[in-house]
């Protein structure tokens, strides 16, 4: 404990710090740990990157962080917002933060705008409700968002439905939307993974965009972690609802520790590939969350688990660099993890090369 | 799904309970230690209407007749218009809708058209027209309300083929030369027929209300008592008020059969998970 | 959506074409005007008095005519809003000044039933969804269902008894010569009659749209954005929730046309239902065709207009 706390060092004041945040869901199989002790910093402008395969609890814990969960969740541990204790807010106090201080773009656009309210209306929304604007203020505030998210035509949008719009074009409103109030923190979940390959990279560009023009702090989650490369200071990779590592962002790509990072990172695709490269899907399904394996979580899927891997939970603990923590008994670049790596390739199971 | 898991719940078992009780009690009523219900048990020195009692459960009527008795005696007539109705309506519309989904082409749009205009009149308006055209006589009433399950009923039995037919077993049975005739009678029916039972239900306490509708109207069967003519009896303001018991005695008898039949039929049709049942 | 509005009410017309046929010929065939008219003096062609009286209905009523001409003729009459001549021995008051007197009670009497239908409904299914699955929407669930098994009928006599004989907050009759207000008051509780099972329909189904609607992610994006809860409900969820509502309603319509017609007659209503009764007793065929056209054709058209309506509130539908 007393290392995780040392690695969560930092000099100026977070301007959000998660200590041991729990999110339960209870259902009729049993009670659901989506999010299992997290600890977090994030700090105002800078970018953070959550990454996990689906049903790690990534989107869980953005939710968590916000407060935004159904009324079956149940969060426990702390989060505060500058110096603002949110976890046992009340829904109606929370309503305070939500749009003006901390705001939400949901993954799929096609769905996260009112299919039977006009754009115009959905971004004056907010800016009625929290900054008490005028209808006529909110229109033009709202034209101006338009053409901060760089829509053409943003006059005729205002009055158009969300099916009149592209799908690139419906992400850059629910952006607006999002960025309306001037929110302190803006996260975003899978941003990019409904829409066209040729419009991801404008979205994320967009947001990176207004970060440093409006110095907001950005939490993007995604399972993709070439999404995040080019796009965050910082990245927390999460398994089963832990945190398993964290780094700054070069320096996690530079020296991987955990074999769970290094299988994500060999599943991205990469343009210097030989053609039909088969891509590393990680074997296995992630773990039940209701019943999750004593141990390291990932010791099942994990190719260099060994017993102690079953029995016993690593905890994170820090690198040469005291900014990188990873929960690993035997990390990438140990002796056993070499020993096994041989064995796997003398066996055929591997094959030695892209890392 | 979750029903599936579930079964069909104790709800439902009580529902048919009640529905074979009332059912029995229907049929066995003349042979029943009931009170006679055609019989005036007047009390010397006290005018009917009684109060409810150990001797009239559910009091008497203003004819000092047995409200208990005539209750269950009304069953008969109201459960016959209801299962009449609907097997009517069923073997109709049924017959309607397998053979316009199974053929298609002009059988369907002919059906079809024919199930439009019965869906244009108003329920109960259909129902008056044709009693006033015919006589008011049971089986009269009976298809007269079966003839509103028509289109319902076939336009669920059409949906309920067309999803069949599609499905390998049949295009199999024709594969091996199978007759139309076999193959809707061996392989169609009988998935046809489990939609069919949930709405059955449905259909009749529909129905039986239906047949109460006609009664405040004057229309229902000339000869016989059904549950609408003994609620009508008691309906009039100055019986409501000093022998309430003359109506409610019959309207909850009714309400609860109804009741059975709705829920039964819901749950058969959370069952199958059948989704185009609407009457 | 011009040309799919004239689609809609091209087959409207068909459709009450249809059903006037139908009516007309099965009335005719199924049953003797003459005797309808003069009663037994129809059969009686031997007395040169009631043979008079015969040749004198025949041509009244175009008798002499075949079927379908008589069914053009009618139908021409029909559209200059003349509905024809009652059958009786006067014929007098013409059909058309009957309705005329009549229809407005029933009109009244359902445009009330389906106000207080969706008044009820509404604020009752924001409710059950907002408690989805907890205690007060379990209640609500199985008051609707009650409801919706109890016939119209016997909530009649139940409410009549209730709120009138033994609260006395009603009135039980209804006079045809008070003032139009008065009039409105004694209608209430015909219309709470029809109003409350209809309510019950309504409620449950939008309540099961709203829950679905509820799950949405642009809920859950206007919660982000710091909408408080009624406003989400009442501004998000609502509208997108509304579409098997509006067709329910049209379809409705006809069972609660029926049902006015059974809760007239149980409140002394002089109304349609009233009309057709006694029209029926007294085998008098242009009265009872001229009520059934009515009725038929206010359904079908209360159902194009819900398919009209449905275009219009969801922008994405364009016709």
């Amino acid at each position: 404990m007393s290392q995780t706390q040392a690695s969560l060092r930092g000099g100026p004041e977070p301007l959000v710090s998660v200590r041991g945040l729990r999110t339960l869901f209870a259902t009729e199989r049993g009670l659901v740990r989506a999010v299992d002790g997290v600890d977090l910093n994030i700090h105002k402008g800078r970018s953070l990157g959550i990454v996990g395969e689906s049903g790690c609890g990534k989107t869980v814990l953005s939710r968590s962080i916000m407060g935004l969960l159904p009324s079956t969740a149940h969060r426990e541990g702390s989060v505060r917002y500058e110096g603002h204790e949110l976890v046992g807010k009340s829904v109606g106090s929370m309503r305070r933060f939500w749009g003006q201080e901390m705001s939400m773009v949901f993954q799929n656009p096609m769905v996260s705008l009112n299919p039977v309210m006009r754009i115009g209306e959905q971004i004056a929304e907010p800016l009625r409700i929290h900054l008490g604007m005028s209808r006529s203020d909110a229109r033009d505030t709202a034209l101006q968002l338009l053409e901060e998210v760089r829509i053409p035509e943003p006059k005729r949008r205002l009055r158009q439905y969300a099916h009149e719009l592209s799908g690139g074009m419906r992400q850059r409103v629910v952006i607006a939307i999002a960025l309306s109030c001037g929110p302190a923190i803006l996260f975003a979940d899978e941003p990019t993974t409904a829409l066209d390959v040729t419009v991801q990279s404008q979205i994320l560009d967009l947001i990176a965009e207004r970060r440093q023009d409006r110095n907001m702090a950005v939490v993007l989650v995604t399972h993709d972690l070439g999404v995040v490369a080019g796009h965050t200071n910082e990245i927390a990779v999460m398994y089963a609802g832990k945190i398993v590592e964290r780094a700054p962002t070069n320096e996690l790509f530079a020296n991987v520790k955990m074999p769970y990072t290094r299988s994500l990172l060999r599943s991205i695709p990469r343009l210097d590939d030989d053609p039909h490269t088969r891509l590393h899907a990680i074997s296995g399904r992630p773990p039940d969350l209701i019943d999750p394996p004593s141990g390291c979580r990932f010791a099942p899927r994990c190719a260099y688990a060994r017993e102690r891997c079953h029995v016993e939970a690593p905890p994170l603990q820090p690198t040469e660099n005291p900014d990188h923590v990873y929960a690993c008994w035997y990390p990438v670049g140990s002796a056993e993890f070499f020993e096994r790596e041989e064995e796997l390739v003398a066996t055929g199971v591997h094959v030695r090369g892209r890392q | 799904m979750t029903a599936a898991r579930r079964g069909l719940g104790f709800g439902f078992w009580l529902s048919i309970s009640w529905l074979i009780v009332i059912s029995l009690a229907a049929i066995f009523a003349p042979w029943l230690p009931l009170k006679d219900p055609g019989e005036n048990y007047i009390v010397a020195g006290a005018r009917p209407p009684y109060g409810p009692s150990s001797t009239h459960w559910l009091g008497t009527d203003q004819d000092a007749r047995d409200v208990f008795a005539r209750t269950i005696f009304g069953a008969r007539t109201s459960l016959v218009i209801g299962f009449g109705a609907i097997s009517f309506g069923i073997i109709l519309g049924g017959t309607l809708g397998v053979l316009s989904g199974y053929f298609r082409g002009w059988t369907d749009r002919i059906a079809s058209i024919v199930m439009l205009i019965l869906l244009s009149f108003p329920g109960l308006i259909l129902a008056i027209l044709i009693t006033a055209l015919l006589d008011r006589g049971l089986a009269t009433i009976a298809i007269t309300l079966g003839i509103l399950g028509v289109a319902p009923v076939g336009r669920l039995a059409r949906a309920s083929t067309l999803v069949f037919a599609e499905r390998d077993f049949v295009t199999a049975a024709r594969a091996i030369g199978s007759s139309n005739r076999r193959i809707i009678v061996r392989e169609l029916l009988p998935n046809v027929v489990i939609p069919m039972a949930a709405l059955s239900l449905l259909g009749m306490a529909i129905a039986i209300v239906a047949e109460g509708g006609l009664a405040f109207l004057g229309l229902s069967v000339d000869e016989g008592v059904t549950w609408g003519k003994l609620i009508l009896l008691g309906a009039g303001t100055r019986d409501l008020e000093r022998a309430p018991w003359i109506s409610f005695g019959p309207i909850s008898m009714l309400f609860l059969t109804v009741l059975a039949l709705n829920y039964a039929g819901d749950r058969l049709r959370d069952y199958f998970d059948v989704k185009d049942i609407t009457l | 959506m011009l040309s799919y509005v004239a689609q809609r009410l091209t087959l409207a017309v068909c459709l009450l074409l249809a059903v006037s046929a139908l009516t007309f010929s099965g009335m005719n065939l199924l049953g003797d005007p003459l005797v309808n008219i003069l009663g037994p003096i129809a059969a009686d062609t031997k007395n040169p008095n009631s043979i008079a009286l015969i040749e004198a209905a025949e041509a009244e009523y175009h008798l002499d005519k075949s079927l379908p001409e008589r069914y053009v003729r009618w139908l021409g009459d029909l559209v200059r809003g003349d509905l024809g001549v009652q059958f009786s021995s006067t014929g007098e008051p013409p059909v058309s000044n009957i309705i005329k007197e009549r229809a407005p009670r029933t009109a009244v009497l359902l445009v009330m039933a389906q106000s207080l239908a969706v008044l009820i409904s509404i604020p009752w299914a924001l409710l059950a969804a907002s408690r989805a699955r907890r205690p007060a929407d379990r209640i609500s669930t199985v008051t609707s269902f009650l409801l919706i098994a109890l016939p119209n009928f016997a909530l009649a006599v139940i409410l009549k008894y209730l709120l009138a004989i033994k609260l006395g907050w009603f009135p039980i009759t209804y006079t045809a010569n008070d003032p139009f207000l008065s009039r409105i008051y004694q209608t209430f509780l015909p219309a709470l009659t029809i109003a409350l099972p209809a309510a019950a329909v309504y409620q449950r189904l939008l309540r099961t749209d709203l829950i679905t609607t509820l799950q949405e992610d642009f809920i859950l994006m206007a919660r982000a954005k710091g909408v408080s809860k009624w406003k989400v409900l009442l501004r998000h969820a609502l509208r997108p929730s509304f579409f098997s509502f509006i067709t329910v309603f049209g379809i409705n319509t006809g069972a609660l046309i029926g049902g006015s017609l059974v809760v007239e007659t149980i409140f002394r209503i002089p109304g349609l239902g009233t009309t057709i009764v006694e029209a029926i007793i007294r085998d008098d065929f242009p009265v009872v065709l001229a009520v059934v056209m009515i009725a038929t054709s206010v359904f079908v058209l209360v159902n194009v207009l819900v398919d009209i309506l449905y275009s219009f509130l969801d922008p994405r539908v364009k016709r």
